[in-house]
């Protein structure tokens, strides 16, 4: 196939404006997709994605146009997720490409991930189409969005096609577009073979199938492919393409975009950003790499049932084969016995991972509450990472601590500045800059990424009416007064419950954490004091008092085993009884308080 | 036809009999008792006479003796001392009634009278237990009992004059409306009538009674009726009663036997509808309406309703848990799988460790649920 008649591009946009809905029309337009297996957002795979209808993952898939010119183009289709979390994969998808089509919903405008996403395709210099969606809904607003994309992307509002997805209007037009806009791939089928890896999954079958555009000369199976950053060899054994479904062809060559298997074990050993190259005559020089998509949310995972730590370990195993941000190590808890302390995206990424482990493994998991990674400064010089609380050195080991800011874009409505600007205020968010769009603003805030991990976005949204769209990428970290706060109960402290936070909000936690768990900790044998404390300093108190009274006063004209059965009934609430030191909780009520 | 299991010794076996008759129904009642008409007496007396019969038909019958009997109801004291006389016949008449066997009926203070109380006791019995509940006028009003406390003392001092010399009340607290000091005043009346034992339940409201369906108002907190407890413990105490089990109270020599039977995990047989027998290792019930206990037996069959193999695990553990009810306690050895509840129940004060015998304090009766629940 000549270069010239292959366009690679992805398609970006903030989430849920279309992406793969388009992503059907091209598949159904070119008569890629036999419209009678065609099921909405057809690319949208995995049961998770189809049941939240949402893109986790991005999809690849190879299209075959018949252009107006008559010619016989290959388009290469990479659909891509909207959510914050897994802009990673936008960015990957990008270096494969040429072109993107950056989507903007008619009737929402320009929104935060569409700036954040926009950017990403400049950076790695694409050729970027505007496509104007949703021009069906009645609500829509062309000549706005047309204002937005000039004044907000700095994009030429006239190059913008206008579309409904839905509907496939203006579909062809943008076929056409595709073709004419980006250009052809570069590079030369000859020369030594080198093709950068943008994504891979595990396949119990045929291993790792690594995602690949090929940049220079050809790949066909029985090749020794060298992985140039760790210099691996392996013998290709398939190379393809995605139709969407994994279909071998003979060879994949410059410009192109596909896959290839080589018995390749793990996920890690064919990284996104790797260099692959022909053993026999190497290509001179590999890509530069790509950085690792970092966690940036942690949490404890933890079995319900102590029985099921290794089935929970073997799941996080097999999880991880497909995903890589998703990192985990074996951590203890006195409160919650042995699991995993897991490194996420964000909290959506958590989400999903904690729902497939109880879904597609039958686990019953507790996870601990949210927290992020803070630097530790100690007093002797050194810098130590910290994920988990109950890992925090003691105060006089630390000289400071530092936690991770972000920085962001809010966009919304004009009338909603002054309750976003409180939401902020309260997150102990700073802020950089303000832009009036029309009658919409777009803010910029720097937040400790702390603060807006838990529920900073459903109050966003709910404070603007679901208006405000948010979107934010690490910055720094930067040094703050956080402190540890311990939940004691009878002066033991459950580690569960332990969290870092900023000095200023310890107290509130602190009161809101006693007075939930005094409302679920049923009457004991004795007294139970719960505190919230700073070190020594306790800041919150409650007590729940001793039961005084528990028998059965009479087993009337003899029943004895109706006593029995009550007691019986009472054992079998037991069993849903957490342990913490002596004192008993009922299970769902401490999760309760573990999510809060 | 007659009962599929049997008792694993000779005995002395206990005997419940249930008459479920009242004349009115008390607002916090969920017993099986139905309302009084000398027609359905008749006909369930016939029944009972019948079950004993049928009961007695066992092969093991003529074998065992039985050392305590039990009236218990429903209200027993509406039988007549000639219809009780013709029950105690047959049962000496099928099985070998010791002749040292205690004997009680319970009675409401409303329909016992001196020659009632003598009849009784010609007929053999030789312990009464008065339904007294309280001595407040105004909350008896409320439980819907058909007597005052005048009532209550006249009918005691027509069970002492037949002749009774054991004679044990009922008293109840935790009523609604009662504090501390109206319960101690009962407790304080009653203390001076000298009887040889006392039972006080606190009121609990099972399904079934008014107060549970309807709501009442005005019930006591926890603190007081754990003060409650604690008052009447206190002034037992001081008058010289020995408070040998969770809600039971008695001069030296006077416990029920009987209710010692079922502290003890020893076998009783159950007569009258709903009545609960434990036999072997078979816990039993008798159907509940009288109508449906009736007509079994008019039809010939026994009236049996449920019954349930303890494993042996569930024996030893009710052997566990009923015991601790007793001031006696339990062997130490019992309890030996759970040594550290024992540590800490000793601990907390709620549990004392003596030589090979461990016991509940009286502050350790008052949560001895909270225990139980770990010893099954
Ligand atoms: N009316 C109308 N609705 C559309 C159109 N295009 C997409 N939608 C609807 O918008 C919603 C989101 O569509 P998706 O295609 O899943 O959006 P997406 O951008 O892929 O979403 P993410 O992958 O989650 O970021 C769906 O309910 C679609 O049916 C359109 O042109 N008109
Ligand atoms: S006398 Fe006893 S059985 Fe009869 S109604 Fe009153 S409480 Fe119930
Ligand atoms: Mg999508």
């Amino acid at each position: 196939m000549a270069l010239s008649r292959i366009r690679n591009f992805s398609i970006v946009a903030h989430i849920d404006h279309g992406k793969s809905t388009l992503a059907d029309r091209l598949l159904a337009l070119t008569g890629a997709m036999d419209p009678k297996k065609a099921v909405d957002q057809v690319l949208d795979s995995m049961d998770l994605e189809r049941e939240r209808g949402i893109t986790i993952k991005q999809h690849t898939v190879r299209i075959p146009y018949l252009a107006e010119d008559s010619q016989e183009y290959t388009l290469n289709l990479i659909d891509t997720p909207g959510h914050v979390d897994f802009s990673y994969e936008v960015s990957r998808s990008l270096a494969a490409c040429e072109g993107a089509l950056l989507i903007v919903d008619a009737a929402q405008g320009v929104e935060a991930q569409t700036l954040a996403n926009f950017y990403l395709a400049l950076e790695a210099n694409l050729t970027i189409i505007p496509v104007i969606n949703k021009i069906d809904l009645p609500q829509a607003d062309v000549e706005g969005t047309r204002r937005q994309i000039a004044e907000i992307l700095g994009l030429n509002p006239d190059e913008a096609l206008l579309i409904s997805a839905k509907l496939g209007t203006g579909v062809p037009e943008l076929l056409e577009a595709i073709v004419h806009r980006i250009p052809s791939p570069p590079g030369d089928p000859a020369a030594p073979l080198k093709a950068l890896v943008f994504d891979s999954f595990y396949d119990p079958y045929q291993g790792v199938v690594v995602y690949v555009r090929i940049y220079e000369g050809r790949v066909r199976a029985g090749m020794p492919a060298l992985l140039m950053s760790n210099g691996r060899v392996y013998e290709v054994q398939q190379v393809g393409v995605f139709t969407p479904e994994m279909k071998p062809v003979e060879e994949l060559s410059a410009g192109q975009v596909g896959y290839l298997t080589a018995g390749i074990k793990r996920v890690a050993d064919a990284k996104v950003g790797e260099t692959i190259t022909d053993n026999n005559r190497p290509t001179a020089e590999a890509f530069p790499g790509y950085r690792d998509a970092k966690p940036m949310v942690f949490a404890g995972l933890y079995p319900v049932e102590d029985t099921a730590y290794q089935s929970l370990r073997d799941a996080i195993d097999k999880l991880r084969l497909n995903d890589s941000a998703l990192t985990f190590e074996p951590e203890t808890s006195l409160a919650l016995g042995y699991g995993f302390r897991c490194g996420f995206l964000g909290l959506l990424h958590m989400e999903i991972v904690q729902e497939r482990l109880e879904r597609e493994f039958g686990l019953a998991l507790i996870v601990t509450s949210p927290s992020v990674r803070y630097r530790v400064i100690t007093t002797a010089g050194e810098t130590v990472e910290i994920e988990n609380p109950s890992k925090l050195p003691t105060a006089g080991e630390i000289d400071h601590i530092e936690e991770p800011f972000v920085r962001s874009s809010v966009f919304a409505p004009t009338e909603f500045m002054n309750p976003i600007y409180r939401l902020a205020q309260d997150k102990r968010g700073e802020h950089r800059a303000l832009e009036y769009l029309g009658k919409r603003v777009h803010i910029t805030f720097d937040f400790p990424l702390s603060e807006i991990i838990v529920d900073f976005y459903d109050r966003l949204k709910s404070i603007s009416k679901g208006y405000a769209s948010f979107d934010y990428d690490f910055l720094e970290f930067r040094p703050s007064d956080m402190v540890k706060l311990d939940i004691l109960l009878n002066g033991d402290a459950v580690d569960a419950l332990s969290v870092i936070l900023h000095r200023d909000k310890a107290y509130e936690k602190g009161k809101t954490l006693a007075e939930k768990l005094r409302a679920v900790i049923p009457r004991q044998m004795f007294e139970v004091a719960i505190q919230a404390a700073i070190g020594s300093r306790v800041i919150a108190r409650e007590t729940v008092k001793a039961i005084r009274k528990n028998v059965t006063a009479k087993c009337y004209g003899g029943d004895i085993t109706r006593k029995r059965k009550l007691l019986e009934k009472q054992k079998e609430g037991k069993k849903r009884m957490k342990q913490l030191g002596k004192v008993e909780v009922p299970q769902e009520a401490f999760l309760s308080v573990l999510r809060s | 036809m007659t009962l599929a299991w049997s008792p694993s010794r000779r005995g002395p076996l206990g005997v419940y009999l249930h008459i479920p008759f009242c004349r009115q129904r008390c607002s916090y009642c969920s017993f099986n008792t139905g309302p009084y008409h000398p027609a359905a007496m008749d006909r369930f007396h016939s029944a009972l006479l019948d079950e004993i019969d049928l009961v007695g038909e066992a092969a093991w019958a003529g074998d065992v003796t039985i050392g305590t009997v039990f009236f218990g109801g429903g209200t027993p004291s509406l039988l007549e001392p000639i219809e009780l006389e013709t029950i105690l016949d047959r049962l000496r008449k099928r099985f070998a009634l010791d002749p040292g066997a205690e004997v009680t009926v319970e009675c409401n203070p409303e329909s016992l009278t001196r020659a009632k109380a003598e009849g009784y006791r010609l007929a053999g019995v030789n312990r009464l237990s008065l339904g007294v509940q309280s001595l407040d006028d105004e909350l008896l009003v409320r439980l819907g009992r058909l007597h005052s406390s005048d009532d209550a003392r006249r009918a005691f001092d027509a069970a002492r004059s037949a002749g009774v010399d054991n004679v044990s009340l009922d008293l109840m607290y935790g009523l609604p409306g009662q504090d501390v000091a109206r319960w101690e005043s009962t407790v304080r009346g009653v203390l001076a009538w000298r009887p040889e034992h006392l039972s006080a339940y606190a009121l609990t409201l099972d399904e079934g009674s008014r107060w549970a369906g309807e709501g009442v108002a005005g019930l006591p907190g926890e603190e007081t009726v754990t003060a409650q407890y604690w008052a009447l413990a206190r002034m037992a105490r001081e008058a010289g009663y020995e408070h040998y089990e969770i809600s039971n109270y008695a001069r030296r020599g006077f416990r029920s036997r009987h209710n010692q039977v079922y502290w003890r995990a020893e076998e009783y047989l159950a007569l009258g509808p709903g009545a609960c027998g434990f036999l072997g290792d078979v816990r039993y019930g008798n159907v509940k309406p009288v109508e449906r206990y009736c007509t079994a037996l008019e039809a010939g069959g026994l009236p049996l309703g449920t019954h349930e193999v303890l494993t042996p695990a569930q024996r030893k553990a009710e052997k566990v848990i009923l015991g601790l009810r007793l001031s006696d306690g339990v062997p130490l050895a019992w309890l030996e799988d759970a040594r550290s509840l024992v540590e800490t129940w000793a601990s907390l004060g709620l549990l004392e460790v003596a030589g090979d015998r461990c016991r509940l304090t009286e502050a350790g009766f008052l949560l001895s649920d909270s225990l139980f629940v770990h010893l099954l």
